[in-house]
């Protein structure tokens, strides 16, 4: 706390390097009862814990268990509902994200925030270039403490490269690189980074990430990956459904125990109690040579009865497939068979008429009416079966069509007239789902069904596809997540850079191997 | 708050248009204390002409702000309307029919231009709509040189003078309008796809909509909503004034977000619409019978927006308020 405080107060460069070398500055990051609501989500409850200076604190958890959401109240980017943070036992509001950056955070995201058009120094110094009199900018200080951070680094890269010209993970690099640069850096939380690292480049982001612990940072490490978090984490936070399990030292946890404690059951079973569909008939839907502005020739086929898997790292060119078979995306090129017969999807509109319905990606963004309740939700998409030759509604009609949605999906809701953001996550999703069954469809498209729904909706959600396979749907289930991919699909497609990289049929398929395709490609047998 | 059981009866008229009515009540007994004739009979009839024009209008507005779209090109393309019309039937001879026909033709393919700005180069509605207010303001102009045309067909006349069961004809064309109009908002598919693209475009285009064919449809209705609102006033004046209209699309706009249409979308009905056009119908007539000057009346009137805005603000704020308090109580 003192030394801290000495740092603060002589704000001199020379000195922030030699302490940042030399000594241990010791910092404490605490969290204290906090709770954030969303409408129809609670997605943390009360989580209290907190992070020493020098140790990496791997956040491990199902998507939707609110690691994320913990991050975004930490740099500002959400305000807690309920509950406080304290840095080095001193309470913070951060308002927006410049304030936590100037407090000494950084969070680094997937999605890179780096600006392409400008060279690397430019983007670590953006907003704080060094400036000589009449606030010339002065480059040539800029390149030359860029280079000493790349030095310390040991990177390959000019401090005058532009960004646009790096590999997707040095970009990322240059994004640590910021963070690095500011005297002050306290916390640095990393948020999926490895999504699109190769080996190599997770082992140098390793190595930067053991340089800053040394040097007394605290470090949040946020991931899916059983693998690297045994790499580099020395303690582990769980969390399931927005709530805090508990911190776990790295060798004090099997990789059982700690799936057990994320799921609360054994992830196993809700797979193997599944009734899956054992009779695929013929084929349904034929895609060939399928060219949009997103997605370079893509070809496959879809039998009835049949769960068609599509895996691929985040910007594969999945959901854009799907896309541009509904004619959400505009094709370029390739033909689309349903039954055999050549269709045209030149809108969403056609390709409902034709049988082919998405339940998208984003719920919230794509997928609710927010100023609708329940009830008009599912009947959105059937105002043309519900209505007489005049465009004029038969209420009565719909509300056969909600009652039966309600009841056969399971969706909990005190009645129709709910407003649909009132309701929880699952059941919103539920109430797309029967939006698209009431039109009677051939072939189902679910992209990321149980993203950010809870896991007792989410089997549900399982035993309601296998049911629909049964009922000879052809189902397309694109997901993040293997263990869904894997225990739900019939036959699974790999997708990397916009095209496909693989098809593996589940008996023969494991993490590794999809993985392994998202990311190398290429023949699995080589 | 909507309970269960068989509501199937559903009056047009809900909570926050029940204050509307009282603020209507209680903004003629303010105006009345002050000028005893305001709440003559010929005084009222005078506030339901006036806002048959804006009423007309308003009814597009509706439809458009529900949609997330807006216009404010309205008061050009009535006073082009008028102009239009008197021309076809003074000038050129034309059956009042005839003439009227062509011109809701006419200002239904500048509906068609709105849509082509909105939908085809991606305009904001606002700056779109600036875009067609200036134009046609000039043609207005341009058609005869900057003169009102004068009017002398009887049946173009009569439109403007006659009555049926005391009530002025053009009285009687608000309310089937609404009557039409706010049946097919409620109860048809395409009122229901007007609320969808307002919620949510993209997911009402996912959802197997059309935006584009109902923003199309919107702004042709409202084109054809002006032309008629032109006419009537060039009737009603016996000749057709190329300055006139103007800031009408103020006036509906004010009415329609006062009615409870949310400035954001998706939400309001043709009930609230009536009150908040007879409100502002009555605010403006008021302020002219009391003698409050000119210049001061569109001071009020920009406070009176404001206050709408500001409803409309509270009423959003509330209701996310509510669903995160539901929210916490359901979890």
């Amino acid at each position: 706390m003192s030394i801290y405080n000495v740092l603060k107060s002589m704000n001199s460069k020379t000195m922030t390097n030699f302490l940042k070398e030399e000594a241990n500055v010791e910092n404490v990051l605490e969290f204290q009862n906090i709770s954030k609501y969303f409408p129809g989500v609670k997605a943390l409850d009360d989580v209290s814990f907190h992070i020493n200076s020098g140790e990496v604190m791997a956040f491990i958890g199902e998507n939707g268990a609110g690691k994320s959401t913990l991050l975004k109240i930490l740099n500002g980017d959400y305000q807690p509902s309920s509950g406080k943070y304290l840095i080095n036992g001193q309470e913070k509001h951060f308002k927006e994200p410049r304030e936590a950056i100037e407090a000494g955070i950084s969070v680094i995201y997937q999605e890179r925030q780096i600006l392409m058009d400008l060279t690397v120094a430019e983007n670590i110094f953006l907003g704080r270039l060094p400036a000589g009199r009449f606030g010339k900018i002065n480059i040539k200080e800029a390149n030359r403490r860029t280079q000493e951070i790349i030095d310390d680094f040991g990177l390959d890269m000019r401090p005058t490269d532009y960004a646009k010209d790096l590999s997707i993970a040095y970009q990322q690099l240059v994004e640590i690189m910021k963070a690095y640069s500011r005297d002050n850096l306290k916390i640095i939380a990393f948020d999926e980074p490895t999504a699109s690292l190769s080996d190599s480049e997770i082992d140098r982001l390793f190595h930067i990430i053991r340089k800053l612990k040394s040097e007394g940072k605290i470090i949040i490490y946020v991931s899916h990956r059983m693998k690297e978090i045994q790499q580099i984490a020395d303690k582990l936070a769980i969390f399931k459904d927005g709530k805090y399990v508990g911190t776990y030292g790295l060798n004090e946890i099997s990789s059982e125990e700690m799936i057990r404690k994320m799921v609360g059951r054994d992830l196993g079973d809700i797979y193997d109690n599944l009734d899956k569909n054992k009779e695929i008939g013929d084929i349904l839907l034929e895609v060939k040579h399928l060219k949009t502005d997103y997605v370079k020739d893509v070809s496959f086929t879809l039998h009835k009865g049949e769960i068609l898997g599509f895996s691929g790292l985040v910007g594969a060119g999945r959901t854009e497939t799907v896309r541009g078979i509904i004619g959400a995306d505009r094709l370029l090129d390739g033909e689309i068979y349903l039954e055999g017969k050549r269709i045209h999807n030149r809108s969403p509109k056609d390709a409902m008429k034709n049988g082919i319905v998405l339940v998208p990606e984003d719920r919230k963004t794509q997928g609710i009416l927010d100023n609708f309740d329940v009830g008009k939700n599912i009947t959105i998409g059937s105002i043309d079966i519900n209505s007489n030759r005049f465009g004029i509604l038969n209420k009565k009609k719909e509300k056969r069509m909600i009652e039966k949605g309600i009841s056969e999906f399971r969706i909990k809701t005190p009645n129709a007239e709910k407003k649909i953001t009132e309701l929880s996550g699952g059941n919103q999703q539920k109430a797309i789902v029967a939006r698209w069954m009431a039109t009677k469809p051939k072939v189902l498209i679910l992209d990321e069904p149980t993203k950010g729904i809870d896991v007792g909706a989410k089997s549900e959600f399982y035993n309601m596809i296998c049911e629909f396979a049964k009922q000879g749907l052809g189902i397309i289930l694109i997901s993040s997540e293997m263990p869904e991919l894997l225990g739900l699909s019939d036959r699974i497609i790999v997708m990397k850079s916009r095209e496909i990289s693989g098809e593996i049929p589940v008996k023969d398929a494991s993490e590794e191997k999809l993985l392994k395709l998202a990311m190398i490609g290429g023949d699995l047998n080589e | 708050m909507n309970k269960t059981g068989k509501r199937n009866f559903q009056l047009p008229i809900n909570g926050s248009n029940i204050v509307l009515l009282f603020a209507i009540i209680g903004v003629t007994i303010i105006f009345t204390s002050i000028n005893k004739n305001l709440f003559s009979y010929q005084n009222l009839i005078n506030i339901l002409i006036a806002a048959s024009l804006t009423g007309l209008v308003a009814i597009g507005h509706t439809y458009l702000i529900i949609a997330g779209l807006n216009d404010l090109s309205s008061g050009s393309l009535a006073a082009f309307s008028g102009v239009m019309a008197a021309l076809f039937v003074s000038n050129l001879g034309m059956n009042f029919w005839l003439a009227l026909f062509l011109t809701i033709i006419i200002a239904a393919i500048i509906g068609v231009f709105n849509t082509w700005m909105v939908c085809g180069i991606k305009l904001d509605p606002f700056i779109a709509t600036l875009v067609t207010q200036a134009i046609l303001r000039g043609f207005a102009y341009i058609l005869n040189n900057g003169k009102a045309v004068p009017v002398s067909n009887e049946t173009f006349i009569t439109l403007g003078k006659a009555r049926f069961l005391t009530i002025p004809l053009t009285v009687w064309i608000l309310i089937i309008g609404y009557i039409v109009f706010g049946f097919i908002l409620a109860k048809t598919k395409f009122g229901r796809s007007v609320y969808a693209i307002g919620g949510n475009k993209i997911a009402a285009r996912l959802a197997g909509l059309s935006p584009k064919k109902i923003i199309l449809t919107c702004y042709m209705m409202m084109g054809a909503l002006c032309a008629i609102g032109g006419i009537i006033l060039a009737a009603r004046m016996n000749s057709g004034q190329p300055s006139a209209c103007v800031n009408l699309e103020f006036d509906s706009i004010t009415g329609v977000i006062l009615g409870g249409v949310s400035f954001s979308g998706g939400v309001g009905n043709m009930g609230g619409t009536i009150l908040g056009v007879l409100l502002i119908q009555a605010f403006n007539t008021g302020l002219t019978m009391v003698g409050v000057q000119s210049f001061w009346q569109y001071v009020a009137r920009g406070a009176l927006l404001l206050i709408a805005l500001a409803i409309d603000y509270l009423r959003k704020r509330n209701r996310e308020k509510r669903l995160i308090a539901d929210s916490m109580k359901n979890l």
